[in-house]
């Protein structure tokens, strides 16, 4: 147990909670109340809708739907307009006589698909955002992604959302983003609930989730709810679509890099619906027919469909499947991917009590073969995970979440066999990991006064390293060693193994981690809110490189490794104006993370069986300021985005001994970015023509140049300087994007629209590394950029039918 | 084995035509250290009586014109069992020699240098190496199968430790290169080391053709020096995206005076093989 410091506040906070709790439910008993509860869905396919405003007008009485488009509101008796808006869609307003329990399931249209209908602007609902004590969430239609210039024409969910404040990437052609100065792997990301390890195909050229299969993305940056765990930085949970349950559709689209083809419609009568989504690079056929060896490939498959029961029960089985491949000169073959399942099921106990049940499989893994040498290397990480999900809508001012959630994970870090006796490789099998990883949360939405909501909840996570494998004892217990004369960190010296059995825990960890936050409504238009959340990770991407790469493998805690504990705080003004047309949201944060792993100098991971002797325990740091200004409404929307931040790292020896990496002083981690600018603006001109820009600034990546150099073995030997305290030069670029539907298809069934864009319009190089070295001929030292794209223009063709 | 990392490098090479260039690039300026290039090497054989170490300092990263030998040092090598001294002498150019050296296999030895009033020691031990007992060349293997390249067979002892230190140099060519090899992979089977060089069209490298005479050195070395040279290895010639983030590398020699001023390079004794191919027509 890790958890004995922070115990005492711990129980103070549960006394806290349970006395909060107890005061809800006061609060919610004593009137004659009713309840309407439903699910809103799209008029057009039925898709439900998640965040949809409800709310009975001229009261405050209201909220949104969740994940499954589902809403209760519990009221006084009385008559009502229980009115209905969603961004984007048609208001829609219902009489209603609340004078018994009742159950509206209610369809609501977009605006572009019926325009006669436009006729209310938002007013009332939008306060939602306001009251609401979330924070530090970032919301985005798929709608708002398909807008904005893209790279070679695909539409990338990840690359949108790093165009808002505090979610930056590692450069071009690195995969994942960053969130609020976190790491790659401290971010959460779930498909449908399932966890994907690698986001991102070609190396990070793509990412890995087709947005013609998805419904909606919201990524926490912060003021992560009680129900997610696990991960420090953030958490991106992306919804796929359930399908069209009206009638069949056919959506598509043709590309320079990949196509993509959607199939979806009704199944089982009236009572479910199905997508079927796949996409396909054909880069490599090209290679191919130009008589290239080498070759790289994606494709990737989405799968859903959902079976009504009856009102109260509801079906859900999703699955994805991705693969990458690459193959070099027919002696490296290698493919690497996600593959996830996930089979739920909605069950609404009564009007107030909505519950989810999920049962998830979710695993990555690679796959490597060296022809000429006769060996396959693999590797791979696989998790189980069940989770039961509640919420309970006791009032209007109290909204309870709770639920449990388990994890078994099976980590195969590598294994080489040999694919011939001739090979001059030896077969090695790294140890197998096993580790239970389990929460259970309890959390409240409560509205204390008119003005003033919060959201107050508990989580506690354990984490259990579960046996089957040995562990290895180093001499004074330290699997890494400082030598004080050569000033350097060393492995240790192994003395021992012990071998744990397969029901044993090798290790466990417990972690309360409350997560509170609090909505303060200043007038109409605007609110201050505050946050703070405690969150636990207990697994790892063991990563020594500048950028993350495919091949990077997770580790469970245990040990030596311990689990990253997440304190973050975040202040937050939020304010809509001019009709509430615009809206503003300036937030600053500040997070500590303890324990990160850092890596020693010379640290070697290949192969690793023992990756205790490579590192040492660190810290993180990170504080910034965020600005964000949108347009929502007319012709012409976008938003400006500002984010003013610093990341640091450091590690100190710790039981190694000596000062630490770095001469143990804060260092710049490489998601360190003390300026980013990102503009982004649609405009719909008319019918057929509308036009996107992009505009991004960003200080450069932290890198480490050579200090010096000196002769050594003929050659010129760079020395470099300390760890990240150079920068790359700055990052800008901008790109554009012109969508054209022609006239003929605007009132058929069949939809088709052009997309030419434009990336990095002024084709500037902006370095992704640059790497120091001798000039072969002239044997000066010289610095060489590596550039990714320069202008990329792309042409494609999207259908619908 | 050459490291799996290599290959993502290679492929997103392959793949996108990224663009590289030369670029200006202000760099910061490190304190200037000494650098000692202690390496006695005994070639298989031979008496390994003579010996060099060479004594400079370092430059400022783009440096091309600084004198940079260091002279009026003191150095000697001890045997650390029997106490027997050998004394390298000051030849005035950053050279110093001797030739009374005493090898023995499996023995440590440490070093002493006395400079500028600072005391400069360390310790290694003499690591021995195994015969090549080939050396061919072929096309088949390699990142690329259009372009010739060597092969060096040696047979890896059965105890498992074993590393290697390759100087590849074809004359003519202004740079030698150098790989590192270890056993963790392949310990005791019959290795097939390759070499090839690649076009590169910007400095005027063309990869090896018939009539190239190839220089090649296999040496033992210890694992320590191992580790060392490994990461200076793979900063040669630059680090890229998916590389290990480059560092300065510490060597062995210690600054007993003024730890803070460690001396760059290293003392290694080393048994070394060479050989000499020509490239014919395939």
């Amino acid at each position: 147990m890790n958890s004995k410091p922070q115990l005492s506040p711990a129980i103070k906070s549960i006394v806290w909670l349970l006395w909060l709790f107890f005061l809800g439910c006061m609060l919610a008993s004593g009137q004659t109340s009713h309840t309407v509860s439903g699910t809103i869905t799209d008029k057009s396919n039925g898709e439900t809708l998640f965040g949809a405003s409800v709310f009975l007008s001229g009261t405050t009485i209201g909220g949104v739907t969740n994940e499954y488009g589902f809403y209760s509101i519990t009221a006084p008796a009385g008559a009502y307009e229980l009115k209905i808006s969603y961004m984007g869609y048609n208001d829609v307003t219902i009489k209603i006589i609340l004078n018994q329990d009742l159950k509206h399931n209610i369809e609501i249209s977009e605006f572009s698909t019926e325009l006669e209908e436009v006729v209310v602007t938002a007013d009332e609902p939008e306060r939602v955002i306001l009251r609401k004590p979330e924070m530090s969430v970032v919301k985005m239609n798929i709608g708002t992604v398909k807008q904005m210039p893209v790279v070679l024409g695909e539409v990338d969910v990840l690359k949108s959302l790093q165009m808002l404040p505090g979610v930056t990437n590692n450069g071009e052609g690195t995969g994942g983003f960053h969130v609020r100065g976190g790491a790659q792997d401290q971010n959460l990301v779930l498909l449908d609930e399932a966890i994907i390890y690698n986001t991102s195909h070609m190396f990070g050229f793509f990412s890995v989730f087709n947005a013609d299969a998805i419904k909606d993305v919201k990524l926490y940056k912060g003021g992560i709810p009680a129900r997610f765990g696990g991960r420090v930085s953030s958490v991106l949970d992306i919804r796929q679509k359930d399908g069209n349950s009206k009638n069949f559709a056919l959506t598509g689209g043709i590309g320079v890099i990949s196509s993509r083809l959607t199939a979806e419609g009704p199944v089982f009568g009236d009572n479910g619906s199905f997508l079927v989504a796949g996409r396909r690079s054909y880069v490599d056929l090209i290679l191919k027919a130009a008589g290239e060896d080498n070759s790289v490939s994606f494709y990737d498959l989405n799968l859903k469909t959902n079976y009504s029961v009856n009102a109260n029960n509801k079906l859900f089985l999703s699955g994805y499947f991705g693969r990458d491949g690459f193959t070099l000169d027919s002696s490296f073959d290698s493919s690497y991917g996600n593959a996830s399942g996930n089979l739920r099921w909605n069950h609404i106990f009564n009007d107030r009590l909505f519950s989810n049940l999920s049962a998830i499989l979710s695993r990555y893994d690679y796959d490597l073969e060296f022809s000429e040498d006769e060996f396959k290397w693999v590797s791979s990480i696989t998790n189980y995970n069940l989770k039961y999900d509640f919420r309970y809508y006791w009032s209007d001012a109290f909204k309870l979440d709770f639920g449990v959630n388990g994890i078994y994970y099976d980590f195969d870090p590598g294994e080489v066999t040999q694919t011939a006796d001739t090979s001059p490789v030896n077969p090695l099998k790294l140890d197998q990991k096993r580790a239970l990883e389990s929460g259970v949360y309890l959390n409240a939405e409560h509205k204390l006064t008119p003005k003033l909501t919060a959201q107050y909840g508990l989580r506690y996570s354990a984490f259990s390293r579960l046996g089957g494998q040995p562990i290895t004892e180093y001499a004074n217990g330290q699997p890494v060693v400082y030598n004080p004369g050569l000033g350097i960190y060393q492995r240790g010296e192994a003395i021992g193994e012990t071998d744990f059995a397969r029901g044993d825990a090798i290790e466990t960890f417990g972690n309360f981690e409350p997560r509170v936050s609090l909505a303060y409504l200043l007038n109409e238009d605007s609110s201050l809110k505050a946050g703070f959340s405690r969150t636990a990770q207990y697994i790892h991407l063991l990563s020594n490189t500048s950028s993350v790469t495919p091949l990077d493998v997770w580790t469970p805690s245990g040990p030596f490794v311990k689990p990253q504990l997440s304190n973050q705080y975040a202040l937050g003004y939020f304010r809509n104006f001019l009709d509430k047309t615009y809206s503003l949201e300036v937030e600053t944060y500040y997070k500590t993370v303890d324990n990160r792993i850092d890596y020693i100098d010379g640290s070697d991971l290949i192969g690793q069986n023992t990756i205790e002797t490579e590192i040492l325990n660190g810290e993180m740091r990170a504080y910034g300021l965020e600005l964000l200004l949108r347009k929502n409404e007319g012709d012409l929307t976008g938003w400006i985005a500002y984010t003013l931040s610093k990341s640091e790292q450091r590690t100190l020896g710790g039981i190694a001994g000596g000062p630490g990496i770095n001469d143990g002083d804060w260092y710049n981690s490489s998601f360190d970015r003390t300026h980013d600018v990102s503009v982004s603006g649609a405009y719909r001109m008319n019918e057929q023509w509308s036009f996107g820009a992009n505009l991004v600034f960003q200080t450069g990546r932290p890198v480490t140049y050579p200090n010096g150099q000196y002769e050594y073995e003929g050659l010129s030997i760079a020395s470099y300087a300390p760890r990240n305290s150079d920068r790359l030069p700055a990052y800008h670029r901008m790109d554009v994007s012109v969508t054209y539907v022609p006239r003929k298809y605007q009132n058929k069934r069949f939809k088709g629209e052009w997309v030419l864009s434009i990336y990095n319009l002024y084709h500037r190089k902006n370095a992704a590394s640059i790497s120091f070295g001798q000039n072969l001929e002239t044997g000066a030292n010289e610095a060489t950029r590596t550039a990714i794209f320069g202008i990329v223009p792309s042409l494609t063709y999207n259908f619908k039918f | 084995m050459k490291t799996l990392k290599i290959f993502i490098i290679a492929c997103i090479v392959a793949t996108f035509a990224s663009c590289e260039d030369v670029v200006d690039v202000e760099v910061q300026d490190g304190p200037k250290r000494l650098v000692v290039e202690a390496s006695l090497n005994w070639e298989k054989g031979t008496q390994g009586n003579e010996q060099t170490i060479q004594l400079r300092e370092s430059t400022p990263f783009y440096d091309t014109h600084s004198v940079t030998s260091v002279t009026g040092a003191s150095v000697v090598v001890t045997n650390t069992t029997s106490g027997e001294d050998y004394v390298f002498e000051d030849e005035g150019n950053g050279t110093y020699r001797t030739t009374s050296f005493e090898p023995v296999m499996g023995q440590e030895y440490s070093l002493r240098i006395d400079y500028n009033g600072e005391v400069y020691s360390a310790v290694e031990t003499m690591t021995p190496v195994t015969d090549i007992t080939d050396v061919f060349q072929d096309k088949d293997q390699g990142f690329d199968k259009d372009i010739l390249e060597a092969h060096v067979v040696f047979v890896d002892p059965m105890e498992e430790g074993n590393n290697y230190l390759f100087k590849f140099h074809r004359q003519g060519d202004l740079l030698p290169d150098l790989e590192v090899g270890e056993d963790k992979f392949v310990n005791g089977n019959e290795i097939d080391w390759w070499y090839e060089i690649e076009e590169d069209k910007g400095e005027n490298v063309v990869p090896f053709e018939p009539g190239d005479v190839l220089n090649i050195e296999m040496y033992g070395i210890s694992r320590p020096y191992y580790d060392y040279m490994k990461i200076l290895v793979s900063q040669l010639g630059g680090v890229g995206l998916f590389e290990t983030v480059p560092l300065a590398v510490r060597g062995n020699c210690i600054n007993e005076t003024n730890p803070g001023n460690y001396a760059f390079g290293y003392f290694r004794l080393t048994e070394f093989v060479k050989a000499e191919y020509t490239f014919v027509e395939d």
